[in-house]
């Protein structure tokens, strides 16, 4: 079989779906209360993991005082090789169920995930965000990974190829096009470069005040942005031509190399993009979209 | 470096290290820029061939670390001992065939690097303490008030070219300028711990991977562009970070040779000079410092 026969039989090959258990994560800190930011002050993280109330999809990058700060709940497993599998397996629009708790079967949605603890991050409505508690058990259905491809020579990654429709990207015309809030060099990513795409999101070294020079000062949560000269099929680096798009899931951080994260979900040579910015009205991942795909879920189950 | 500092008010602190082997898993392969298997050695263990002024890249390895890899085996004593060991310290064998036989750090990569002569090198092996004469966090220079010094002993300072300069620059002399496009892994790290890997150094691999920096060599002193190291290692336009390669080649995609951070500050505070014999190699005959 040759290699381009291979990529054929394999983009024909049916997803497999996998129940993933997951636990509501706690924060947590270490000993020291602080951390450092860009100046050298020390502050008290506050936001970063675990349930957070009142950070929503669609609210500004920066518009809480927080450090990495996802809108809603973290998602992780005791189990590190269990967390890994979790935070590589999991894709954005996979529907999440609550099992225990005072919240046990609500539903949401993954929207992202985060690095290095291997954590996925769930949207919930407000009111059973409010009722989750750190330990709650939920279940993921998994399904994504392995996605074929929406258009010669892009690779999706994280995402649930149904959930696509629910965003600004379109596949007509032999490339993917996509509306994104802002287009940004590739040396803006922190955090998250040189790491495994699939388990891994990309910080923006990106503040209020510089963010104003990529045209990115209106940034928000669940905004899709394009990255240039990034390559994320495998490991984020740095390949000339490349493009790779991602939804911002976490917002802003006062630390030096992070900020708002963006999990990865189309990479490919930026000739098989259209990409269309708009600073103003871009319109990214909404909640009401997520609704619709925790609704989805929801009577997938039922039918 | 002709430059008045507070050289004199460091303490100095002992520390144990022991080498460490290199780790592997039950998968073995990393994956390459083309999403291609690999498996090669580099991190951890004894490196043999392949000291200051070498090729850092160019090797069939991955993260090639030069000579000893170090670490302890307490989680807090081998931060103290990777954030307190800088670049210059002397370190000595302290067991095994190979004992006495002294080097001197140069960088941290997640281990204390040590070069040692290679005659030397050749009888140490990993499990084999060593000890670490720490001395340098705290440095600070006396007339360059906005760069912040770290990672760097007092013996380094004074073997290396330059100094306080025309108009009260520091004169560095660099072996190359890294563009900010280059910074991989490490970003967001704290700047006393492992390094910056630099992309853009792939000898041999595509044309759309390259930078320009497959020249580099182990130990040659660097300047990052835009870089604030100041307080953990951040993209910062108009601030620029000095540091000393000291890992090499990588095939992980994101990674490549690794300057470890010795000075950060706005890019005006700084006069670089291109120098291309600006290496740390010149420890190997450099005085030995205080206290020794």
């Amino acid at each position: 079989m040759s290699g381009e026969e291979a990529v054929v039989a394999r983009s024909a090959l049916g997803l497999v779906t996998v129940n993933l258990a997951a636990v509501v994560e706690q924060a947590s800190v270490g000993a020291d209360p602080y951390r450092i930011d860009a100046d050298g002050a020390p502050y008290v993280p506050v936001g970063d993991g675990g349930v957070v109330l009142g950070v929503r999809l669609g609210d500004g990058a920066w518009a809480h005082v927080g450090d990495h700060a996802a809108p809603g709940a973290c998602l992780v497993h005791a189990d590190p090789a269990a967390g890994y599998a979790l935070a590589a397996q999991a894709c954005i629009g996979n529907l999440v169920t609550v099992r225990t708790g005072a919240a046990a079967g609500a539903a949401g949605a993954v929207i992202g995930k985060r690095g290095e603890g291997g954590r996925v991050i769930a949207s919930f409505a407000q009111d059973v965000l409010a009722r989750l508690r750190p330990g709650d058990q939920v279940a993921v259905r998994s399904r994504g990974q392995g996605a074929p491809d929406p258009a010669p020579g892009v690779s999706l990654r994280n995402i649930d190829p149904a959930l696509l429709d629910a965003l600004p990207v379109s596949a007509g015309s032999g490339v993917l096009a996509v509306a994104v809030r802002a287009v940004l060099p590739s040396m803006i990513v922190g955090n998250g470069i040189g790491r495994p795409t699939p388990m891994w999101d990309l910080d923006l070294q990106l503040t209020p005040a510089t963010a104003a020079r990529h045209e990115a000062a209106g940034l928000c949560l669940g905004d899709l942005v394009a990255i240039t000269d990034l390559d994320a099929r495998f490991n984020a680096g740095y390949r000339r031509g490349w493009l790779s798009v991602g939804l911002v899931v976490h917002g802003g951080s006062p630390q030096p190399g992070h900020g708002p994260g963006v999990t990865v979900i189309a990479t490919g040579p930026a000739g098989a993009f259209a990409v269309r910015a708009d600073p103003a009205g871009h319109r990214g991942l909404s909640e009401a979209a997520v609704a619709e795909a925790v609704a989805a879920g929801a009577g997938r189950e039922l039918s | 470096m002709n430059v008045t500092t507070n050289a004199d008010r460091l303490v100095t602190q002992v520390l144990a290290g022991e080498v460490w082997p290199p780790l592997g898993d039950r998968h073995g392969f990393r994956v390459d820029p083309d999403g291609r298997p690999f498996l090669l050695p580099g991190m951890g263990g004894v490196t043999l061939g392949v000291h200051c002024g070498d090729p850092a890249t160019g090797y069939a390895g991955d993260h090639v670390e030069p000579g000893l890899s170090v670490r302890h085996h307490d989680p807090a004593a081998n931060y103290a001992l990777q954030y307190l060991s800088c670049i210059g310290n002397t370190v000595t064998v302290s067991s095994g065939p190979g004992a006495p036989a002294a080097g001197f750090v140069i960088g941290q990569h997640a281990y204390v690097l040590v070069d040692v002569a290679e005659p030397e090198l050749r009888q140490v092996t990993s499990g084999d303490q060593v000890t670490v004469l720490a001395v340098g966090q705290g440095l600070a220079l006396a007339d360059h008030p906005a760069i912040v010094v770290k990672n760097c002993s007092p013996r380094l300072l004074s073997a290396l070219a330059g100094g306080t300069g025309a108009g009260g620059r520091l004169e560095v002399h660099v072996a190359a300028r890294v563009p900010a496009a280059a910074i991989g892994a490490g970003a967001g790290m704290a700047s006393e711990y492992a390094n910056t890997d630099l992309m853009g150094a792939y000898a041999g691999l595509g044309s759309d991977l390259s930078l320009g920096l497959e020249g580099l060599r182990i130990g040659d002193v660097v300047a990052m562009t835009d870089t604030d190291h100041r307080f953990g290692r951040g993209y910062r336009e108009g601030w620029t970070s000095i540091g000393v390669i000291s890992t090499g080649s990588c095939q992980l995609f994101g990674h490549g040779p690794g300057p470890s951070t010795i000075m950060s500050g706005p890019a005006e505070a700084f006069a670089l000079v291109d120098d291309a014999d600006a290496n740390i190699g010149v420890l190997a005959t450099a005085p030995a410092g205080r206290p020794s």
